[in-house]
């Protein structure tokens, strides 16, 4: 028995206790049975029974320890069990379990243990679950949105044996997918929605109409809308018809604008002057008739009733036109005149006219063939009239001097003219203006002709005036003048021989002519009273200087022509004016300056030189010109043929100093050689030409 | 070679073209010497032995020529084509076209390709050895401000020299641009162009009797070398006429170079020094091209009209080669240390 307590960790003494209460009531027995007298196999089967019993309670406690320890092992068993199935579901390694049954301790240590490890894992495993749980919710909600059709509920089961991060991460990976596609959707949608409203917009349909027909979700502020499939289909068929519509009726806009109405419309809207207001209604079709299905968004711009009313506006604008066209005709007819008047231009249309008119009522022509025609001349005659303006102004300055000229003329004339009288002051000084511009006569004369050969030249046109070629009338006018002149001379110089006639007469006849009287006064007989000869001697001298002026400007002309023939024939003769080429202008360059400061100083020329000047100085120019020409090409390019002398000069310099000669760096470059900038092509390209036209 | 000509010319080439002669060339390999004329033919002399080896006619005028090897050659015609030929078969195939006529032709051995210039503001490149054929055998095209003038090439240089002043320097590797653009200091058109043979710069000629020594070296001390000269002038009774300067050739081994210019005179200088070495006696009429041999010591002269005064009676057209003796060609030591006074 001892040996059952030693197991204990019990205090010794409370054994020690325990064992001598056993003994002593032991003994107490032994006291009771010997009193008793009881017989000592009495006595030895009480003490076994005693021993059955005592073993009886150990046999008790033995097996209820025993199922005790079994008990805690299938706790630990079942703890550990668990703890593997949530490890491997939510695919963690489960490392704890080897490792306890490695360090054995007690049964109870491990159960403490492990408890707390299951504990843990258990709360993970819910969180984990729930979250699952979030995810499968969204997902179904999505699918439900984005595919009802085929919604299964059994899809969306978890599997409670793979809650592992990887099938969270998966399903979270899924429902992200499903989420874009859901927004895709939804931009989709919305597309379809924006395109579908722009349409009905333009088309006049109503839109929330269109779009509950489609599916109700999709009309209002809603903000499910539904995103099937099927609603995206039936949006983008929606849509289609509409678009098919609106084609349909830009359709029968095309064929409208094939016809040219809407065109037409603004051409019709220029010509009838047609107020902007009413215009502007149309702005619409006008702005589009050039536009593209895609760029007509203007709302309303081709719904049914606006359509028609351009229909409407069109015909109504045709009708007009049809009434007015012959008054339009006219019109710009009358405007054509006008330019032509304006620019002294003369047409030959005149006839024309009328007979399209005629034609017109007769219905032969199409009145706007014959308005585009007229349009045509219109522009050419615009043109024209740009490129006249300046000769024109010209024309017109030259026209008003020379008629003050022959007022001036006319003024002389009256004898009367200094008489004072009312207004006679105004009259003078008007004479004075008159005379100033008379000397300016000729330098304008020269200065239209040479403006207008240039514009003939440039056009290979002859410049008309009122039908007639301007260059004509400025020459008439010259020669008219010249006759003028001449017979202004004759009738002097018969004055003069009549006075001398007269003189002699008196002579004759002893009466003298008084020596206070000078012979011009003679010349005017009927001179009127009180003005003194001199003055009227003045006035003729002043009428002097258009005489010579006058030849003079005939002769600077012709003088300026042959020069020009001189200067084109030089370079000619040297070879140069090979094909046109720009190398013109530098062989006669040179000469050119002092021929043109010729001219311009002629007209004011003493008189008495005029009569000769213009030959001779000419001649020296041009042998000038020639001699310039001939040394500038030389400097320009090369040495004239074999003349030179220099092969004797050269060398000689170089025997005098053989070998370094130094150089001259960048002199001064020579005034002549500049002329060589002119150069714009090589003399290859020349030689080519040259060859060319051989 | 029974006629005795002038020793100081020079010995004059039997066989001369009809019509003027547009350039003359040497072989890089022997004496043989390319011309090219417009009388519509490109000659080869064996100059050393004085006798027409071949000639090839063209359908135009012939611009430029030059040497592929000491077997071909290419040619630039007024026809607007680009011919190679060969000389021993006689064989000639058209590398390809410009749109205008074909003013100057180069064979870059660095590059393996022709270069050629033409009125058509263009510079074409041809790889001459690609299969026959003009769509295999150009290599590019590019645009230039102006008519081509003149070219010429150094290593990896190419400088094109257009009307209107333009000169336009080329890296061949890459064509794509060019390296520089310039503008000539010159102030009048430009008649030729070559680089110098140590590959630093270029010299610039102009109608106007000036020749201009100009450097890569975009740097300002490099760009401080450049200097220009007048030369081909003549001052006579207080007048002075000035000559185009229409050929400039390098000497091969000193560096130094003749010009020849529409006076009749060649001249040799010495760039460095800013010295004239020499100067030829005069020649029949103007100096149309000039070519040293490979070694430096024959000089070949075209002296031949070139048109300046347009159509006129002139000299005719002969080729003149003669041999260089070395102090006409190599630059005299300066005076050393201490300056000339």
């Amino acid at each position: 028995r001892k040996h059952f307590f030693k197991m204990t960790n019990l205090p010794s003494d409370q054994l020690l206790q325990m064992e001598t209460t056993c003994g002593s009531l032991l003994y107490e027995l032994q006291v009771i049975w010997d009193e008793v007298g009881e017989t000592d196999a009495e006595r030895d089967k009480m003490l076994l029974e005693l021993e059955q019993e005592c073993l009886e309670v150990y046999r008790c406690k033995v097996d209820l320890a025993n199922r005790c320890r079994a008990q805690l092992r299938q706790a630990i068993a079942d703890a550990e069990a668990e703890l593997a199935v949530i490890c491997s579901a939510m695919g963690e390694r489960p490392v704890h379990i080897r490792q306890s049954t490695q360090n054995a301790g007690s049964l109870k240590e491990e159960l403490n243990a492990i408890t707390p490890q299951l504990e843990e894992m258990q709360k993970r495993k819910m969180e984990r679950w729930n979250q699952f749980l979030e995810v499968i919710e969204q997902i179904r909600k999505i699918t439900l949105e984005i595919r009802p059709t085929d919604y299964t509920p059994a899809k969306f089961v978890v599997d409670e044996s793979d809650l592992s991060t990887r099938k969270l991460e998966e399903l979270h990976k899924q429902l992200q997918c499903l989420q874009k596609e859901k927004s895709d959707r939804l931009k989709k949608v919305m597309d379809h929605l924006k395109s579908l409203n722009l349409l009905c917009e333009v088309l006049g349909i109503d839109f929330k109409q269109t779009v509950s027909d489609v599916h109700p979700s999709l009309d209002g502020v809603e903000v499910s809308k539904n995103m099937s499939n099927e609603t995206i289909q039936r949006l983008a068929s929606a849509i289609e018809k509409l678009r098919e519509i609106k084609l349909q009726r830009m359709q029968k806009f095309r064929m409208w604008q094939l016809q040219d109405l809407a065109s037409t419309m603004l051409e019709l809207w220029n010509l009838m002057d047609t107020p902007i207001e009413e215009q502007q209604l149309f702005q619409n079709v006008t702005r589009n008739i050039a536009a593209a299905e895609d760029e007509i968004t203007e709302p309303n711009t081709l719904s049914m009733d606006f359509l028609s009313y351009v229909e409407a506006e069109v015909l109504r604008l045709e009708q007009l036109k049809a009434s007015k066209m012959k008054d339009l005709v006219l019109k710009k007819k009358s405007e054509l005149e006008e330019l032509r008047r304006r620019t002294h231009l003369v047409g030959e249309t005149n006839c024309e006219g009328e007979f399209a008119i005629e034609a017109i009522e007769a219905g032969a022509i199409d009145p706007s063939l014959v308005l585009e025609q007229i349009e045509v001349q219109i522009s050419t005659v615009k043109e024209e009239a740009f490129s006249r303006k300046d000769i024109l102004e010209r024309v017109e300055k030259w026209l008003a001097a020379s008629e003050e000229e022959s007022w001036l003329e006319e003024y002389s004339r009256d004898e009367n003219r200094y008489n004072a009288g009312r207004g006679a002051h105004l009259t003078l000084k008007r004479a004075e203006k008159a005379r100033a511009l008379v000397t300016k006569i000729p330098a304008m004369g020269d200065n239209l002709a040479a403006k207008i050969t240039a514009w003939e030249k440039e056009r290979g046109l002859e410049f008309t005036y009122d039908g007639v070629r301007l260059l004509s009338m400025l020459e008439e006018y010259t020669i008219v003048r010249q006759e003028k002149e001449q017979e202004r001379k004759r009738q002097r110089d018969q004055k003069k021989l009549q006075g001398q006639l007269i003189a002699e007469q008196e002579a004759l006849y002893g009466s003298k002519p008084s020596p206070s009287k000078p012979q011009s006064a003679k010349k005017m007989p009927r001179t009127s009273t009180g003005v003194p000869s001199r003055r009227l001697s003045l006035g003729g001298a002043i009428m002097q200087p258009p005489k010579p002026d006058l030849l003079h400007t005939n002769k600077s002309i012709r003088s300026a022509k042959k020069t020009d023939d001189i200067g084109t024939l030089s370079p000619g003769r040297r070879g140069l004016d090979l094909a046109g080429l720009p190398v013109k202008k530098l062989s006669f360059n040179p000469a050119n300056p002092p021929r043109e400061a010729e001219t311009p100083r002629k007209p004011f020329a003493p008189i008495v030189i005029a009569s000769n000047v213009p030959s001779t100085p000419l001649r020296l120019i041009s042998n000038e010109t020639e001699e310039e020409n001939k040394n500038n090409l030389k400097t320009a390019m090369a040495a004239p043929p074999p003349k030179t002398p220099m092969t004797a000069y050269i060398p000689m310099q170089m025997a005098m100093t053989p070998a370094p000669t130094c150089l001259m760096y960048e002199a001064a470059a020579t005034v002549k050689a500049q002329k060589a900038e002119e150069f714009t092509y090589s003399f290859e390209e020349r030689r080519l030409a040259f060859c060319l036209t051989r | 070679m029974s006629a005795a000509p002038p020793p100081s010319s020079g010995r004059e080439l039997a066989n001369p073209p009809s019509d003027g002669i547009s350039n003359l060339r040497f072989s890089n390999h022997s004496d043989h010497l390319l011309v090219s004329s417009w009388d519509k033919t490109v000659r080869l002399y064996d100059a050393g032995a004085n006798v027409l080896k071949g000639e090839f006619v063209h359908g135009g005028p012939v611009l430029d020529c030059c040497f592929h090897d000491d077997s071909s050659g290419f040619s630039a015609c007024a026809d607007h084509t680009v011919r190679r030929y060969v000389f021993s078969s006689g064989k000639e195939d058209i590398l390809g076209r410009h749109d205008a006529p074909v003013r100057c032709v180069e064979y870059s051995y660095a590059a393996g390709q022709v270069i050629t210039g033409s009125w058509d503001k263009t510079l074409k490149c041809w790889d001459p050895r690609g299969a026959s054929g003009p769509d295999r055998t150009l290599v590019g095209t590019y645009q230039q401000p102006e008519r081509v003038y003149s070219l010429s090439l150094v290593g990896h240089h190419l400088v094109v020299a257009t009307a209107g002043r333009r000169v336009n320097v080329y890296d061949l590797r890459n064509m794509s641009q060019p390296e520089q653009r310039r503008e000539s200091s010159l102030k009048y058109q430009t008649r030729c162009v070559r680089c110098y043979p140590n590959g630093t710069g270029f010299a610039l000629s102009s109608v106007e009797g000036r020749v201009a020594m100009e450097f890569f070296d975009l740097s300002e001390a490099g760009q401080a070398k450049k200097y220009a000269f007048k030369c081909h002038r003549k001052s006579e009774a207080g007048r002075d006429t000035v000559y185009p300067v229409n050929a400039i050739a390098f000497h091969p081994i000193y560096g130094t170079f003749a010009t020849g210019g529409c006076d009749g005179y060649v001249n040799v200088w010495d760039g460095n020094n800013k010295k004239r070495l020499y100067q030829y006696s005069k020649y029949p009429t103007s100096i149309a091209a000039l070519s040293f041999s490979r070694d430096g010591r024959l000089l070949a002269v075209a002296s031949s009209y070139t048109f300046e005064e347009g159509d006129m009676p002139h000299e005719p057209d002969a080729i003149f080669v003669r041999s260089v003796n070395e102090v006409e060609v190599k630059p005299k030591p300066k005076a050393l240390p201490t300056p000339p006074p």
